[in-house]
């Protein structure tokens, strides 16, 4: 193995933390403006469904919205069980499930 | 008390919020345990020592990251190129670090700059589905829960290698988009959170087809909420 290894890791860990702390230590020092505050909101509301879609249909580029991709059932038991709101522990064990048999079987 | 709700225990001393984000989190630690496996025994056998494998996890802490981190590593990518990919991966970090920061208004900085690292995708999506902005003792518990569970996989795998061969097989990986999916349906209230939630997977799958990495998660998320609040009333408080 490179003899840079631990060089590497510290850059790592530098880039990754110069992603954490600005905004958190900016904006968490005063009042935040109305407009700023409802952007603030919102960004879970955009960022969660940008994070959860791709996973779900997205595969190495190509879209995968055909009914043999387990993972598209998998979200349909996510979303039916949500709305009954079943406990996140229950929802989670079964869509896995799901989506293991699926596999299985497919 | 006892029809006084959930906001009782958001009221309530730091100690029982914390344990209830640790709890909340709890449906999530066996698939991040597995996950934390798999990277430590995938580690050690592209040639990382156990030692280089807990310390960047414990440094670094943002799985994805690590997970694309370690091939570049074995093929002898430039110390750059990695540490580029690695900032390029984490971006999404400043929409969360920015959505959490008014929770943490009041703390002393010190504590501030400790709390970012543990910033962490999954811990974000249940604190912000149980309140937002969100409770910050109850992130705290969640951050620490997960971290627990990642931080604790990660020496198992170095030592025992991955436990489960497959994950994909027995659809451990599913449970990251599932719980983001079951967390962004408790947070839709008005049809402008539809709108909102909707245009931002549309726009991350578009962008995911067309560019490679996680480019789609930061296009989407800066994009629709940016467009969103500069389109929306901000409510009278």
């Amino acid at each position: 193995m490179r003899t840079d290894v631990w060089l590497v890791i510290a850059g790592m860990a530098v880039a990754t933390y110069l992603t954490r702390a600005p905004l958190l230590l900016a904006l968490a020092r005063r009042p935040l403006p109305p407009r700023l505050r409802l952007w603030l909101r919102l960004i879970p509301l955009a960022v969660l469904p940008a994070l959860a879609l791709p996973l779900i249909l997205v595969d190495h580029g190509r879209l995968m919205a055909s009914p043999a991709h387990p993972p598209l059932w998998g979200a349909v038991v996510v979303f039916v069980l949500a709305a009954w709101r079943v406990n996140l522990f229950a929802t989670i064990a079964l869509a896995v499930a799901t989506v293991a048999l699926l596999r299985g079987l497919g | 008390m006892s029809d006084a709700g959930p906001d009782a225990a958001e009221e309530g001393p730091p100690s029982g919020r914390f344990r209830a984000g640790f709890v909340a989190s709890l449906a999530l630690v066996p698939s991040v345990f597995v996950y934390g496996t798999v990277f430590g025994g995938l580690a050690v056998q592209a040639g990382l020592r156990p030692g280089q494998v807990w310390g960047m996890s414990l440094l670094v802490l943002a799985g994805a990251s690590q997970f694309v981190a370690v091939p570049m590593l074995a093929a002898g990518a430039p110390a750059v190129a990695i540490v580029l990919t690695t900032y390029v991966i984490n971006m999404r970090h400043y929409l969360m670090a920015a959505s959490l920061a008014p929770a943490f208004r009041g703390f002393p900085r010190a504590w501030l700059a400790l709390v970012a690292h543990w910033i962490n995708d999954e811990s974000f999506a249940i604190a912000v589905a149980h309140r937002n902005p969100p409770d910050p003792w109850f992130y705290l518990g969640s951050a620490g829960a997960i971290g627990v569970a990642f931080l604790s996989g990660v020496p198992v795998g170095t030592q025992l290698g991955g436990l489960v061969a497959e994950p994909a097989r027995w659809g451990l990986d599913f449970a990251f988009p599932a719980v983001f999916l079951a967390l962004i349906a408790v947070q839709l209230h008005r049809w402008t959170d539809w709108l909102v939630a909707l245009a931002g997977g549309g726009l991350a799958i578009a962008v995911a087809l067309v560019l490679p990495g996680n480019w789609h998660i930061v296009i989407a998320g800066v994009v629709v909420s940016g467009v969103a609040a500069l389109v929306l009333e901000p409510e009278s408080p």
